[in-house]
Parts: structure tokens; sequence; C-alpha cells
């Protein structure tokens, strides 16, 4: 266990470090620079004095050095577009994303679930293509649209949801009605790959020897499914959830526009805007981390569920 | 029997929630109809998060909106635009325009209870917009300005290096006042987050309560405020960057005002009863701008005869759906004193404009469809940013030019890009853009020959009689005497098309019914007066 855990950790450095590798290199060289830079009628003089205050003068592989230096003792620098401490804004984002996503991944396992079981249970009938249509929809319809056909219809016709914002300042109630909206457009990437999952697994298991034993026993139908053929059938939808993740977080980028969530999403999308060097780094950093983290407490979850995993490495 | 569970379930949620409409903004009920409610509390958008500094490089047009409100400046626009009194309440030039007196109102509080005074505006410009090395925005709008001299604490002197007749126009354009005593022993004004992130100080009808990062800024009224205590509580920004949320937000009563940039939701707001659009006049013009250095483009007659082959009239009734009127020159039809109305015009006609190009030599003598003189074909690239409704304009653009010959490709760049290639390394042939400026006539940034090149001249235009009338203009503070030079100017820029004049662009803002007391301004100037604005029930 030890050994794998420190071949893993190994290997997630060494991707963190290419990642910022591409990341620095590919935004440093992308055309333009940061905004304060850009504007229209700034002269030459103050562009000048800008890029000097901002250490953009040095060759981009110094800059780069001098960047790894410091994130590696946990300094990702000042934001060039506020001046505040990179981490700093991102400790302020970072909980309103892991909300959103914590529930996004919640609704859409328990939703995603029920709705697998029943379109496996019911292959082939009304329910099962219902499911299935309402999968595709979920999946090829834009999610700005949805969001924005929600937001007129709840927000504006009928005035039942917020529109945006978190609803920090007010009660449970608030906070709770302002992330339904959200978390429906979120789930819209990840709840049907979920249902379609646990159904094609279900339909797997229920074809397995076991539970034609379990049924042959006079098993009550109920039992069959919760007990034997479930258990079995939701191991595969945990591995799915690890490849959820970062399609979740590049969910927010549109979601947290749209409702006016101030989470990382829309911060890496400011950042990238402006070419906030510090922040794009920063933020690519703990979304790598995130990323690789998630995997690898799913790859444990994994384990411990399937016993015929013995053999992590 | 499990799927009927969670129906329930559903719909029991949904009656708690219809149960739990939204009360925000919705005033107070006992007031009388059309009675002016004190108190209350109006949300506006802006699109990203502000700093609390208006001299700050990263301080952007959602900064601008906030800072107007936290912060004065001396002077601000008054109702016909010229500038009016604020921290300052009196000024006068000497006879050879190089000083500038400016006599500050007494009393005037920060809104930490400090005394304003002359101090402050030496601070503001000796040591932030003076200092180069800060690189501080919106510094190259006084590059004539030598120093500040403090005379006594309520009387200031602005030395200049040569006559500025704008100043007083361009001290209500951005240019607020921050306090000295909290920047003292302040190394870097730029980092200084404690004041330009969290805890701001201004003299402002409103002042800093509550911000949180990505979602909103609450400011709570400034009772010592000097021109008279506002009548709202307080004023929210929401940051929101999409307009669909914006529109949706206004619909629900949960915005009061905001600057409708992109037409195409205009008739869901025309059909809501509790929103009013309201247009104005702003100091803006949208232009080509073509290389001058390309001898391609030198002949005016080509100039011409673009504008000509462009109609103009379809593309503002198309495009911004009419809110818009033809331009010829810089000068905006908001400068009423100065603005011409009888100019030189360019009326679409393709005909004329092959007969300008026939006399420039440039001819379609192969029948390829594609002009030539010399052997050479008339092709070049359009450069256009993905903003607004821009990329659909040069679309249009590209159309009515082909229509007479020219061979145009057009290149779409992100914004940032097009700074990149455009602006820093004059890297076009052709480009579309705009100019907002101060409500003055003084435009010799975006014409004089010495900004051709690296400064805001950016077509490259150089011309003597040009400068020597702009050089006249901003030295000369006479009226009158403006007038007269102004007048020349326009002509000379409706000849000579120094840019390729398209439209003044109109501001429409969308209100809710609810607020007033705003005056009869833009969106922008109404802030300066914000503390009149009240919401009725």
């Amino acid at each position: 266990m030890l050994q794998f855990l420190i071949k893993r950790l190994g290997q997630s450095l060494v991707l963190i470090l290419i990642v910022t590798v591409i990341t620095f290199f590919l935004m440093n060289l992308a055309p333009g620079g940061p905004a304060s830079m850009m504007r229209m009628d700034a002269t030459e003089a103050e562009r000048e004095a800008i890029a000097e205050r901002l250490g953009l003068n040095d060759p981009v592989t110094v800059r780069y050095g001098k960047w790894l230096g410091n994130a590696v003792q946990g300094d990702f620098g000042p934001s060039l577009s506020s001046g505040e401490q990179v981490i700093d804004r991102i400790v302020d984002r970072f909980p309103y994303t892991l909300q959103l996503a914590a529930w996004t991944v919640l609704f859409s396992v328990v939703i995603g679930v029920v709705l697998g079981i029943i379109s496996a249970r019911n292959r082939n009938t009304w329910k099962d293509y219902t499911i299935n249509f309402g999968s595709v929809i979920g999946l090829s319809v834009p999610s700005f649209w949805m969001a924005i056909m929600l937001i007129l219809l709840f927000s504006v016709q009928f005035q039942l949801l917020p529109s945006s914002g978190t609803g920090d300042d007010a009660g449970f109630m608030d906070r709770f009605k302002s992330m339904i909206m959200p978390v429906i457009i979120l789930s819209t990437s990840t709840l049907p790959t979920i249902v379609r999952f646990t159904r094609s697994s279900m339909l797997e298991v229920a074809s397995q020897n076991y539970v034609r034993t379990a049924r042959a026993k006079g098993v009550k139908e109920r039992t069959v499914i919760y007990s034997h053929a479930l258990r079995n059938a939701l191991i595969p939808v945990i591995s799915i959830i690890g490849v959820l993740i970062p399609r979740l977080l590049s969910g927010t980028v549109i979601v947290e526009s749209v409702f006016g969530w101030p989470g990382m999403g829309r911060l890496i999308v400011e950042a990238a805007q402006s070419r906030d060097y510090n922040l794009v780094m920063g933020v690519t950093v703990i979304a790598t981390i995130l990323v690789v983290f998630s995997n690898f407490v799913v790859d444990i979850i994994y384990s411990k569920v399937d016993p015929r995993v013995k053999n992590l490495a | 029997m499990m799927l009927r569970k969670v129906i329930a379930v559903f719909l029991l949620v949904a009656l708690i929630l219809a149960g739990c409409g939204d009360q925000e903004n919705q005033g107070n009920s006992s007031t009388k109809p059309g009675e002016v409610q004190k108190g209350g509390n109006v949300s506006i958008p802006i699109v990203g998060d502000p700093i609390f500094n208006p001299w700050h490089p990263n301080a952007y047009a959602e900064s601008n909106i906030v800072n107007r409100v936290l912060f004065q400046g001396l002077t601000k626009p008054g109702l016909d635009n010229s500038p009016t009194a604020n921290l300052a309440k009196e000024w006068s030039t000497s006879d050879d325009g190089l000083v500038w007196t400016f006599l500050l109102k007494e009393g005037v509080k920060w809104h930490d209870g400090e005394e304003f005074d002359a101090e402050d505006v030496a601070f503001t410009f000796n040591d932030l917009v003076l200092n180069e090395a800060l690189g501080s925005n919106g510094a190259s709008n006084y590059k004539t300005l030598d120093k500040v001299v403090v005379v006594d604490p309520y009387t200031v002197e602005f030395h200049l290096t040569s006559p500025f007749a704008a100043l007083p126009s361009y001290l209500a354009f951005n240019s607020e006042i921050l306090p000295a005593h909290k920047f003292e022993g302040v190394e870097d004004p730029w980092d200084y987050i404690e004041f330009n992130k969290e805890n701001p100080v201004g003299t402002g009808p409103f002042k800093f309560d509550k911000y949180v990062s990505g979602q909103s800024l609450t400011l709570k009224k400034n009772d010592e405020f000097h021109n008279g205590a506002p009548n709202l509580d307080s004023v929210t920004f929401k940051i929101l960057p999409d307009l669909n949320t914006q529109i949706a937000q206004a619909l629900s009563n949960e915005l009061d005002i905001f600057v409708l940039e992109d037409k195409s939701s205009l008739k869901r707001i025309e059909q809501a009863s509790n929103l009013d659009l309201v247009t104005a006049d702003i100091t803006r013009y949208f232009w080509i701008a073509v290389d001058q250095e390309n001898p391609k483009f030198q002949d005016v007659k080509v100039r011409q005869a673009m504008l000509h082959a462009i109609d103009r009239e379809t593309i503002i009734d198309t495009v911004i759906n009419g809110y818009g009127t033809v331009a010829n020159a810089a000068i905006t039809p908001d400068q009423k004193q100065y603005f011409k109305d009888d100019l030189k015009t360019y009326g679409f006609d393709p005909e004329k404009a092959k007969e300008l190009l026939k006399e420039a030599g440039w001819e379609d003598s192969d029948g390829d469809g594609i002009l030539d003189k010399d052997g050479e074909k008339f092709s070049f690239t359009f450069d256009i940013a993905l903003q607004g409704d821009m990329e659909q304009i040069a679309v249009l653009v590209q159309q009515y030019l082909k229509d007479v010959g020219f061979d145009v490709k057009l290149n779409t760049l992100e914004w940032n890009a097009m700074i990149q290639k455009n602006i820093i390394e004059r890297d076009f042939d052709m480009m579309l853009n705009w100019w907002s400026y101060p409500s003055d006539p003084d435009v010799l940034a975006q014409y004089h020959s010495s900004n051709a090149g690296k400064g805001n001249n950016i077509p490259g235009y150089k011309n003597e009689e040009l400068d020597e009338l702009l050089e006249k203009g901003q030295s000369t503070s006479d009226p009158d005497e403006r007038k007269v030079i102004y007048d020349e100017i326009q002509d000379h820029m409706a000849e000579n098309l120094p840019y390729i004049y398209l439209w003044y662009p109109q501001e429409l803002s969308v209100r809710n019914s609810r607020l007033s007391g705003l005056p009869d301004l833009h969106f922008g100037g109404t802030l300066h007066y914000i503390n009149e604005w009240s919401v009725t029930k």
C-alpha cells in the first residue's frame, strides 16, 4: 500500500509539473498581455512602466523558473489584475465551486442511479425510452441555453428561484434555492453518464448466474435488485465519478458565469481574458491537484468496494 | 412506488418555494403613489470585480461605475455636459493659460471623518498621476500637467507645460481625488489591498459597506455628503458578467438600471411593464482606421470612396436598431456647443465610390471584380476584435467594400490579441473600433501627428494644418474662439477623413420604472447625481 502511495504521489507531481509548463508557456506566448497594458488609450510609456512593475521584461523561461521556485514554497505571487495574493483569491472562490460540485455529484449519483435502475428494469419499455431520450437531450442541449431558459421560467415567469447569487446573506432556504438551478444545469453533464452507466451495468449484472440463482431460490425481486444486483452494478459507477470531476470543473465555467456564482470557474475565465498569468497558473495548479486527488480517492474506494481489485499498483 | 415518492417530495418543495417569493427591492408599500421615497436600495450590475481606486491600471469600466459613487472629482459633468463645480467650487486660469487655480469646497469630509483639503489633490496628482513609474490609468490625459501646488488648505494650482483649456472637463472624467492620509507610508499604491480592494475611503455620496468577490458590493449612504444626504439607503452592485442574466434580473425587479450594449433582447424589454428604455447621447464615435503609412490609403479619394461605398444608415438601422446617427467628424452631438451639423457627408452611393476610385487610378481593368492599379490589386485585411456587434458590422462593411471592387479579407481577433497586433505593433491595413472621451472637443490625442505611430493617432494621419488647429484649440479657453477653431477642425475631418467615420451611437439604458430623480444624462453622467436618485412605489 505504502509503495503504491509513493508511486502515485510521484506520478502526480510529474503530471502537475507538466501541466504547469504547458500552461505557463501557452499563456505567456499567446498574443497580448495583462489587461492593464492592453487598454486602447494607454501610451507606450504607460505600458513599459506596467511591464516593468509586473516583471514581464525577463525572458519567459526565467519567469517560469522564478514562478516555480516560489510556487513550490506555496507562494503563487500576486494577481496581476488586483494585486491580491493569488492564493487568497482562490481561497475566497474555491468553497463556492466545491459546494456546487459536491451537490451536483450527490444529486447526479442519487438521481442517476435511481433512473438507471428504472431504465434497466424496464428495458425497451416507454420508461426506458423516456429516460434515454432525456439523457440524450441533457447531454446535447448547450448548458448556457438551458440555464437561460430555466432563469426565464423559474426566475422571471414564476419568480420562484433567484436568477443569480448564492443567497449567503439569507437563511438556509435562500441558499438552497440559489443552488437549485446551477446544480440542475451542472448535472446535465454528469447525470446522463451515470444513468447510462448504471443501466448497462445493471443489465450486465442481471444476466449473471448469482442473480439467476437468487431468483431461482425465490428471493423477492426487490431483494434481488437491491441486495444482489445493485451492489455489484454500482462498482463501475464509482469509477466513472472520477472521470466526471474534470467535466464538472469545466462545466462550472459556464454555470458560474450565467448564475453569477462566485466560484473558480469564473475566476479562470476572468484570469485568462485579462492575461493574469499568476492567477491562471494558481487556478490551474489547484484544479490539477483536485482532479488528481479525486481520481486517487476513487481508486481507493474502488479497491475497498471491489475485493477482486487486490493489487492496486 | 419510489418514483411517486420522489415526485411528491419535488411538489412539496415547489409549493414551499412558491410561498417564498423574492421580497428584495420592493420598497415600502405604505408610501403614496408618486411620492418620493426616502430609503430603499438600488441594484446596478457590473461585469467584474471592481478596484476601489480610479487611477489603478486595472480599473476598467466596472470600477469606473463604482468609483464615481465612492469618490468625487474636483469637477463633474453638468446637466449640459460641461464641467460644473464639485469638490472645487470655482476655478480660473492665468492669462497665459499655464496656471489653473481651483478653490476647494470647505468642510468636505472623507468617509473616515478626516477633512478633505488641498493636500489630497496634490497627493493624487503629484504622487500618483505624475509618477511615471506607476503607469496610472488615465495619466496620458494629463500630459501637459507639470505639478499641482498647494497654495493654502483650500486652494490648489495646476501648473501646466502648455495651455490646456479642457482641464476642467478632464477633471470630471474618472479623475477622482484620493485621501492622502490613507496612503501615508504606502510603498506601492497599486498593491495597497487594504484600500484598493477591502476598505476604500472616499468623499462620495455612498460609502463602503460589504464586498463579496465575484458576487456583490454594497455601499451605504453617507449622511455627511457635501452635496446633501442621498435619498437612498444603499446601492448594491451585483457582479453579473452575463447579459442574459442581467436582463432576466431586470425583468424580475432584481436590477434597477444598466446600459444595454447588446440590442438583441430589445423586444423582450420593450414588452416589460416594469422597465423603461431611455436613450441618451454620449461622447463616443465608431470609426474605421486605414493604415495611412500604406500608399494605397493615402489618397483621400480612396477614403472618400470607401465611405460612399458603406451604407451606414442600413448598418445603424439593422445592427444597432437605429440607436445612432451617421458621423462625419470626431466632435459628438452631445457637445451641443461645438457640434457642427452641416458638415460634408458621404451618402451611400456605390457609383460615386467607383468614380472617385477611378479618379485615384483604381479600376477593375481585367474584369475579375477587383480593383487594380499598375498591375497591383487593391487587396487588404480588415482586423476585427470579438466585441459586441463589431463582427457583425465588419461583415457588412466587408460586403459593401467588395461590391465596389475592394478585395477585403476579415481577420477576427480576441480583444487582447487585437490590441497587441493593431495598437501596440501598429500592424494592420484596416481596423474598426471606437473612441470615448471626456465631453470636450479637444481630440488632439487621437489626431496630432506627434501621436502617430505610437500614441492614440491610430491611422497615423499627419497633417500640419490640422496639427496647428488642434494646438490652437487646446490652448484657447474662450468658448466663442474655440467654437470657430473646432468648426474648422470638423470641416477638415469631414473633408480629409483622417478616420473613416461611421456613427455616433446613442446609449440605451434599461431602467426600472420605480426609479426617479435621475437627471437627463447618459448612465455614467447620472451616477454623478446618485444622491438625488430615489425609488418610488
